[in-house]
């Protein structure tokens, strides 16, 4: 293994005046592997993310990524670093065809630069194919479905040739068939050499797909580890469903 | 150095008209995100109004002043509701070019009706002043400048006292919850519009007290409303009035040493100043 | 097998393609007009040609890129101030001299305010630049070395037509530039700015860095125009330079024809001139008056310009439906 780390975060805290979303989070991400993040609502996840990408400067600590710190960075330059974002509410470019969405990314992504605009729309329609969407490529972003929508922005962020993707809770809105097509479709994308750190409500989702967790609870890190282990632990039980829960729970296990 | 206080007063004087006109601009601004580009006509239209009760019926300009925000308000609500209301919530080009086209509509119109000659309205008062120190005051302009704070202390109490007030200010944070509250947006959005053109219209006839009167003198109003909210921060009755005030003795002092004639390219420049430093104004949010 | 470009129902960010073909054929046409030896047509020819740069132009930054100007007329007359300069000063008459110096100066001016003021969102953008247009009337009328209130004669070149040419050259090459910009990189920037700003950015667009080109590139079209204007007008003073109606017209015809299309503002020129004409002739005192109502009415029930009355995605039911889309 190399001396440095893929993806680290070092001590990171994040306050907002007397707020403290992140206190002294560190943690490493290896080069292709399935981070989940999880933690109650208000954790600081999303802030994290936002680290993570460049759109915030932490207060103090600092995000490495393949030895260079990443400091504030302007929205459009984030891609540049080789990693890329899909948003909660996904706002894709309505009246543009889908394939063209896809391409407007593979433009102006790390790699768009040395891409034509026809080379670009070759490598939207190859994105188009692994995410599902390529039977709709030629339909307005306005007319997709939720599930559509959603494999629409992960394509656009495919488009930007990054070595990380951040998905910040895409299965919200899906249901159980269409979170397992979701999961595979991850799968194909880790598969395809990316690192993927996802941030996700839905247990069972980051479970299936996770090759490391990390929990935050209040802005702090309170568990790593492999899925089984974390879940298991009491302290992560406690932070998600009570102290109370928590003892009754302890005092269950104590029982012969 | 007399030039100093006397060009401080002046700008203070006037000052006041223009805290007027930006708060009703402002209201339309900040509740109903609608950059009113036809906000100066109304402003003309206020001040025409004093014109003709004057030479028509000699009435006192200053009490024209109601009558004018009762007849911009009731015109200000239609144009909303059975015009604008149509693209309300649509993307800033359109309203903005609605609006625009509004705008044109009304000072054509005015200029069939009234001619494109210049006005003005001459009181027994006009002229008179009086002076403390070298300073000299302008009778007029000193009542214009009472009337306008009064104006807006009036509209600040009814903002926060009375229950249509603090619908309204509900209705601006989340639109949608007010509505599922039982709140009625359409006719409160068109009050709030009635609002901005009354307001611009007794702004009107204190412009026509001191100021030569032409369908086209709405205009650079439109340019200033902007600029006072954006030094004065949106929303804010107390921002729309200190923002005036300021405004007034920056014009009134860029006319001093810059020259008159002037008067725009001033307000742009301190439009982009601030744009560029403070974007979100001196006292307040800016907008969205 | 190569993906075409998406060609959805609006024919892509170029277009309807049947709409352009015919529009180009039209412009084609419209060379001949100086052999009808008409100078009525000449002129009526020569405006419309005029406006369809200023609405080529304004099309750019307001119709694919998303931010509304309203002061693009100051490019059109630094651009005739330029011509008029140039003849006043240095007894220059050349056409093809004053479009490149107008171009310079344009882009020059575009460039310098568009850093500060393109960094912020429409509704700024908007207001800041009809106060730049009001402001450089003032600054103009009072500066002497441009003529101040009274304005500069311009001695036009002998041969009348070449202006009309001139203008046609103009017109075409701004249509073909929007066409070019359109199909490429470049453009696909623009609608994503105006698509979603942010989604933008996310991509890898600078939107500053954009947003400043387009506005650039508008401003050279309308500065070409206004400086051969200058020449065929013969005279230029504040008031003919930074007229309201070249101010204000380019935007009806671009919604009128088609916001963000490459065939748009040239058919809008076509039908709002056509229009203009007639009712000069029968209301000499209202038309203005009209052009507000137009835009009212344009706005409120046209959006998307006349062409998507004949689209299948528009028609009337689109009409209707936009209608209740926007409303409280």
């Amino acid at each position: 293994m190399s001396g440095e780390a893929f993806l680290s975060i070092e001590n990171v805290a994040m306050h907002f005046g007397g707020l403290h979303a992140l206190d002294d989070v560190s943690f490493e991400v290896e080069r292709g592997s399935v981070l989940g993040l999880i933690g109650p609502n208000g954790s600081g996840k999303t802030t994290l993310m936002n680290i993570v990408s460049g759109v915030f400067k932490p207060t103090y600590g600092s995000v490495r990524f393949n030895g260079k710190r990443i400091a504030d960075v302007p929205t459009y330059a984030v891609c540049r670093l080789g990693i890329a974002r899909t948003f909660q509410v996904v706002k894709p470019f309505a009246n543009l065809t889908v394939r063209e969405n896809v391409a407007v990314g593979a433009m102006y992504g790390r790699n768009g630069g040395r891409r034509s605009a026809n080379a670009s729309f070759e490598r939207a329609q190859e994105l188009l194919e692994i995410v599902g969407l390529a039977r709709v490529a030629d339909r307005h972003a306005s007319d997709l479905t939720i599930p559509d929508r959603k494999r629409l922005e992960v394509a656009k962020a495919l488009a930007l040739d990054p070595e990380v993707l951040l998905l910040d809770e895409v299965m919200a809105g899906l249901n159980a068939t269409e979170v397992d097509e979701a999961l595979d479709l991850l799968r194909t994308v880790n598969g395809r050499g990316v690192t993927l750190i996802v941030v996700e409500h839905l247990m069972k989702a980051i479970v299936s797909i996770s090759t490391t967790i990390v929990v935050l609870a209040e802005g702090k890190k309170i568990a790593q580890g492999a899925p089984a282990e974390v879940l298991a632990s009491p302290r992560v039980i406690e932070a998600y469903l009570g102290t109370r829960y928590a003892n009754r729970q302890r005092q269950r296990e104590a029982q012969p | 150095m007399q030039l100093f206080w006397q060009d401080l007063v002046n700008g203070i004087l006037v000052g006041g008209i223009f805290a007027v006109v930006a708060l009703g601009f402002s209201l339309v601004w900040g509740i109903m995100n609608i950059i009113n580009l036809a906000h100066g006509s109304f402003v003309m239209l206020g001040a025409y109004t004093a014109y003709v009760l004057f030479s028509t019926w000699n009435v006192d300009p200053f009490l024209s002043i109601p009558v004018a925000f009762v007849l911009l308000f009731v015109f200000g609500y239609c144009v909303q509701r059975f015009v604008i209301n149509f693209v309300v919530r649509a993307p800033i080009l359109t309203t903005f070019l609605l609006t625009f086209g509004l705008s044109l509509l009304i000072v054509n119109f005015a200029l069939l009706v009234f001619h494109g000659d210049v006005k003005g309205i001459t009181t027994q008062y006009s002229g008179s002043n009086f002076s403390i120190g070298s300073v000299t005051i302008a009778w007029v302009k000193l009542w214009t400048l009472l009337v306008a704070l009064v104006i807006t202390a009036l509209m600040q109490l009814w903002l926060t006292r009375s229950k249509t007030g603090r619908a309204i200010r509900a209705m601006a944070m989340d639109i949608d919850a007010a509505q599922l509250s039982g709140v009625r947006v359409a006719h409160l959005y068109a009050v709030v519009f009635g609002l901005g053109a009354g307001l611009a219209g007794a702004a009107g006839v204190l412009v026509s007290l001191s100021y030569s009167l032409q369908p086209s003198m709405g205009d650079p109003f439109v340019i200033t409303a902007f600029v006072v909210c954006v030094l004065g921060g949106l929303g804010s009755v107390q921002g729309a009035l200190v923002g005036g005030l300021i405004f007034g003795v920056l014009e009134a002092f860029g006319s001093q040493y810059i020259g008159t004639g002037l008067q725009d390219a001033v307000a742009l420049v301190v439009l982009l100043i601030v744009l560029i430093l403070r974007p979100r104004g001196l006292l307040g949010k800016a907008g969205a | 097998m190569r993906p075409g470009r998406a060609l959805g129902a609006l024919g892509g960010i170029t277009g309807n393609a049947n709409a352009l073909r015919v529009t180009v054929a039209i412009l084609i046409l419209m060379v001949f007009v100086p052999m009808l030896h008409s100078g009525y047509y000449e002129n009526l020819g020569r405006g419309v040609l005029m406006f369809a740069t200023l609405s080529l132009g304004w099309n750019l930054i307001g119709g694919y890129t998303g931010y509304v100007s309203f002061g693009n007329v100051v490019f059109f007359g630094l651009g005739s101030y330029t011509t008029a300069a140039l003849w006043q000063h240095w007894h220059q008459q050349s056409i093809v001299l004053a479009v490149i110096c107008a171009m310079v100066v344009g882009v020059a001016f575009a460039l310098v305010l568009g850093m500060p003021i393109l960094r912020l969102r429409g509704h700024y953008f908007g207001i800041a630049t009809l106060g730049i247009a009001l402001a450089t009337q003032e600054i103009v009328s009072n500066v002497d070395w441009l003529g101040a209130g009274s304005g500069f004669t311009v001695r036009p070149v002998d041969a009348y037509s070449t202006y009309y040419y001139a203008m046609w050259i103009v017109c075409a090459a701004s249509m073909l530039a929007t066409y070019l910009i359109a199909r490429s990189k470049l453009g696909y920037a623009f609608v994503a700015i105006r698509e979603n700003e942010e989604a933008a950015a996310v991509l890898g667009v600078d939107p500053t860095r954009y947003k400043v080109i387009a506005w650039a590139i508008s401003a050279a079209m309308a500065a070409a125009a206004g400086a051969v204007f200058a020449g065929a007008n013969g005279f230029i003073d504040p008031p003919t330079a930074f007229a309201l109606d070249n101010n204000v017209f380019p935007i009806v015809m671009v919604i009128l024809g088609g916001v963000g299309t490459v065939a748009g503002p040239l058919v809008g020129a076509l039908i709002l001139t056509a229009i203009n004409e007639t009712l000069w002739s029968h209301f000499p005192q209202i038309h203005t008056l009209f052009f507000g109502a137009v835009i009212v009415v344009v706005v409120v029930f046209l959006p998307r310009g006349i062409l998507w009355l004949f689209n299948t995605r528009g028609g009337w039911k689109g009409v209707a439906g936009s209608l209740g889309a926007y409303r409280v």
